[in-house]
């Protein structure tokens, strides 16, 4: 017999309601092999667009299918990105904080960086203008490619089924 | 029967009374507890219980010559936190203690694979907030002189600040308070000139005046809990008292500390009666065990949560002084009694991955598992499992007052273990049972192996709600020199209380080290004056200490009996051990002797032998003073012995039990109903209201003149 928790749970789960001794035993307890398809409709429920959720694939951020069979990178406010191969980031809002001055309003005073040698590059929703995501890297690095899913394999392999 | 003893158990839903006569005659009454005013439930509890004797609280209070106390309300308080408004003061630099818990406390009482798990560990909430937690400079150093004076100003501003935050008391810790309190007094002094210029009057807690030992945290911890929670408690033992004054009550009612004595309600460490329950166990077997003339007794108590081991030596039980409580570490005497597993209560399930069988750690508890439909349990248990095999009687819980489904059981167990494992429900059922028996079989032996004894040479006591129903399976095949069940086992707890001695038990650290006679006669003859003062000074201090606390109680000095303890580790080493002194003053070099060789003795028992190591010396952590006054205990039973073959009453009925893989009638027998003198061989079920007794195929049990079953393997 394999363990399954509540929706309601994992709503509270999600929304970061759930007392810490209930989070507790879901942390220690055996898995629940049901998560993944509980998690997706509750996203699905949270998001006012009707393309169906594929994966999540960050916070906001979901890969999506199109009517068209199209799989593509969307946010909860609908904004569409890329397609899932390529790099949202690409797609987003950048703010570059890479002066001592626009480093010091996060990070005051010695607690810094050295613009010199690293820089906070901020990637914002176009649509709502929530921060996605925060990368620090040196100068001149290349945006990084969080994460690259290969959404085929898992739905075979892991849920056992094609992908919807 | 002309005198009475009476404890009282305020547990969190029920409160238990336990009455026992200079006969060994005794009832048990329950009644709900009141948490707002516990002495409510303490009456109608009381009334309960004399109510089997047809006797009325008034008739029987005048002639009860002891009363003890024992309850949660203070663990309650603390780990709602509805303790008191505090303000502490600090070594400037330490305000951070209770957000910092050394990392410990943040994971204490956790499983191992939960310990591991960082996602899990988490900060407590502190019992006193950081804005009323204020730093004061100075410092004494670890030797006890003074490295930087103390800013009295500061201390002035902080008590000023905290009686602005209106505390109801503050508590004092100091780095090396232990050593030299005179900081501590000295921020008491300034506490005092600012409440009489303020108007204002709130209790001082010096950590140097109540728990002068080392290791600040816990120090801390301790003293706070002491402010926090137990202050407050005075209030209902003094209701308590006074209920049972209004019955015609004499005596003076006095509280089970956690080092296995009773303290008077007016004690000055009141904190140590924080922890109770699970040692008057310990307790009333060290008094049964002195009764029958056995002094090394192993004490396994099994309950719907948790199996509890302890080991007695000697006669005496060891006493751990770090122990964890309710996520804090606290530096306070406790017997040392361990959990080392679950309990017939604890949920069985099966690894959806591994299809490995594992126990708990939680457990249904009251709720006793799947057969009690009221109670609302998805997972089965182990009673679950003794329900389907027979071993249970589902019409005998609590003495039929609930009534167990047994197709219930079978069908969880079906279901959740043994159609997974594609195997027969009644076979899975007695697998699971054998593992858990197997568990606890192995705690039990490293247990007694792993402090260097044997089994040969112990007593095994079982006791608790489910002790023995699985006693048979935890000692075959470990030549214990007996297996001894009490007929009364599930209340043998509340019996234990009554037991205990009327005892402080004071301790101070003094840090000394001396050398080794042997490898360094010099510097061991030059150390004797530092040695010998330090320990001498220590313990007529604590001795004047446990006087005073004595009599408040009205207790005449004659009557203490003083015990001198200390305790000693290799320098270098960290785990010291206790020992106890058959002198009460150092006085010549031959004396110190006398502790290196009691020290080693100890030494070698508990760790190897080879892990000796004198040439670095001696340290003496710790000085103790034990005071004991004795007090009536319960008188054990003793009847006549009949014969061997028990009554056709006894016999209450053949019944299949499922064990080795089949099925036995087994006969089962009603506890109450046999005789003393009575052979029992099984396979066979001893049943009472409150415990059910097992005695399988190949074992035999025969009750003696004191109501003990002793239980014999016979193919062993």
């Amino acid at each position: 017999m394999s363990v399954s928790h509540d929706i309601n749970t994992l709503r509270e789960l999600k929304d970061g309601k759930l007392s810490f001794e209930k989070l507790h035993g879901m942390i220690s307890g055996f898995k629940d092999a049901d998560r993944f398809d509980k998690m997706v409709k509750i996203w699905q429920d949270s998001v006012e667009w009707d393309d169906p959720i594929l994966l999540p694939l960050a916070e906001h951020l979901f890969v999506v299918r199109k009517p068209d069979g199209r799989r593509i990178v969307k946010s909860t406010w609908g904004y569409e990105y890329c397609d899932v191969n390529e790099n949202w980031k690409l797609h987003a809002k950048v703010f570059v904080r890479d002066t001592e001055e626009l480093i010091n309003e996060i990070y005051p005073d010695k607690l810094g960086c050295d613009p010199e040698w690293m820089q906070l590059r901020e990637y914002y929703d176009p649509l709502s203008g929530t921060l996605l995501e925060v990368e620090v890297v040196p100068p001149g690095y290349p945006i990084v490619h969080d994460f690259k899913p290969d959404i085929d394999t898992f739905y075979r392999d892991w849920l056992g089924r094609p992908v919807p | 029967m002309n005198q009475f003893i009476m404890s009282m158990d305020a547990g969190g839903t029920m409160t238990d009374t336990f009455f026992v006569d200079d006969t060994g005659r005794f009832v048990v009454g329950k009644a709900q507890t009141t948490p707002a005013d516990e002495s409510i439930g303490f009456g109608r509890s009381v009334e309960d219980a004399l109510a089997q004797w047809g006797q009325s609280p008034e008739a029987v209070f005048p002639k009860v010559a002891t009363g003890i106390y024992s309850g949660t309300s203070m663990l309650n308080r603390l780990l709602e936190r509805k303790g008191r408004r505090l303000g502490v003061i600090v070594t400037a630099g330490m305000e951070d203690y209770f957000q910092l818990e050394r990392g410990i406390q943040t994971y204490l009482g956790y499983s191992y694979q939960d310990r591991l798990k960082v996602l899990t560990h988490r900060h407590n909430q502190p019992l006193v907030p950081r804005e009323r937690m204020k730093g004061v400079r100075g410092r004494i150093d670890l030797f006890g002189t003074e490295a930087i004076p103390l800013y009295e100003h500061e201390a002035e501003a902080a008590v000023a600040e905290l009686l602005d935050m209106d505390v109801e008391g503050i508590v004092v810790n100091l780095l090396f308070s232990y050593v030299n309190g005179a900081h501590e007094n000295a921020v008491k002094e300034a506490a005092l000139k600012v409440m009489e210029r303020k108007g204002k009057s709130v209790p001082i807690y010096l950590s140097s005046e109540l728990y002068p030992v080392m290791q600040d945290f816990a120090r801390l911890n301790t003293v706070t809990i002491e402010a926090y929670a137990a202050e407050p408690s005075r209030g209902q033992f003094q209701k308590i008292a006074n209920r049972a004054k209004g019955f015609g009550g004499q005596f003076e009612l006095r509280v089970m500390a956690s080092h296995g004595g009773t303290i008077s309600t007016e004690a000055r460490e009141l904190a140590r009666t924080l922890i109770s329950g699970p040692i008057g166990g310990m307790v009333g077997a060290r008094h049964l065990g002195a009764e029958l003339g056995i002094g090394n007794i192993v004490c396994s108590d099994i309950g719907g949560t948790s199996f509890d081991l302890g080991l007695i030596t000697g006669g005496e039980f060891t006493t751990k002084t770090q122990p964890d409580m309710a996520r804090f570490v606290l530096k306070l005497p406790l017997v040392d009694i361990d959990s080392v597993g679950a309990g017939t209560g604890s949920y069985v399930r099966l690894d959806p991955i591994s299809k490995r069988i594992e126990f708990g750690p939680d457990s249904a508890g009251s709720r006793i598992g799947m057969c009690f439909e009221q109670g609302g349990v998805d997972t089965p248990t182990l009673s679950d499992c003794n329900i389907i095999l027979g071993n249970l009687n589902p019409n005998n819980f609590l003495g039929g007052e609930v009534i167990l489904n047994k197709e219930r059981s079978y069908q969880a167990i079906k279901e959740r273990i043994a159609d997974p494992l594609g195997l027969d429900p009644y076979d899975a059922a007695e697998g699971v049972l054998q593992l858990f028996e197997n568990h606890l079989r192995n705690e039990v032996y490293a247990r007694v192996f792993g402090k260097g004894y044997s089994p040969e040479d112990y007593t095994l006591f079982s006791y608790g709600g489910g002790g023995p129903m699985h006693v048979a399976g935890y000692t075959k095949g470990l030549n214990f020199a007996d297996v001894l069940v009490p007929a009364w086992a599930a209340g043998f707890s509340a019996f234990g209380c009554a037991c205990a001695d009327f005892e402080y038990r004071l301790d101070r650290t003094v840090n000394v080290a001396t050398a080794s006679p042997d490898l360094a006669p010099a510097a061991f003859e030059q150390g004797f004056n530092l040695l010998s003062g330090a320990v001498n000074a220590g313990w007529e201090g604590l001795r004047a200490k446990v006087k005073d606390e004595f009599s408040k109680s009205g207790v005449d000095a004659a009557q203490i009996e003083y015990r001198h303890c200390l305790r000693v580790q290799y320098v270098g080493q960290l785990n010291d051990v206790e020992i106890e002194l058959p002198f009460q003053e150092i006085r010549s070099v031959d004396d110190i002797r006398e502790i290196i060789e009691r020290f080693e003795a100890a030494y070698s028992k508990e760790f190897s032998r080879s892990a000796k190591s004198p040439e670095l010396g001696y340290l003496v952590t710790n000085v103790l003073v034990r005071g004991v006054v004795k007090v009536m205990k319960p008188a054990l039973p003793n009847f006549p012995l009949h014969g061997p073959e028990p009554t056709e009453d006894a016999l209450k009925e053949i019944r299949p039990i499922y064990r080795n893989g089949k099925w036995h009638d087994a006969r089962i027998f009603d506890m109450d109903e046999l005789l003393p003198g009575n052979v029992i061989t099984g396979p066979a079920v001893i049943e009472a209201s409150s415990t059910t007794f097992m005695v399988p195929p190949g074992a035999e049990a025969r009750l003696d003149q004191h109501l003990i079953f002793h239980l014999r393997h016979l193919e062993d």
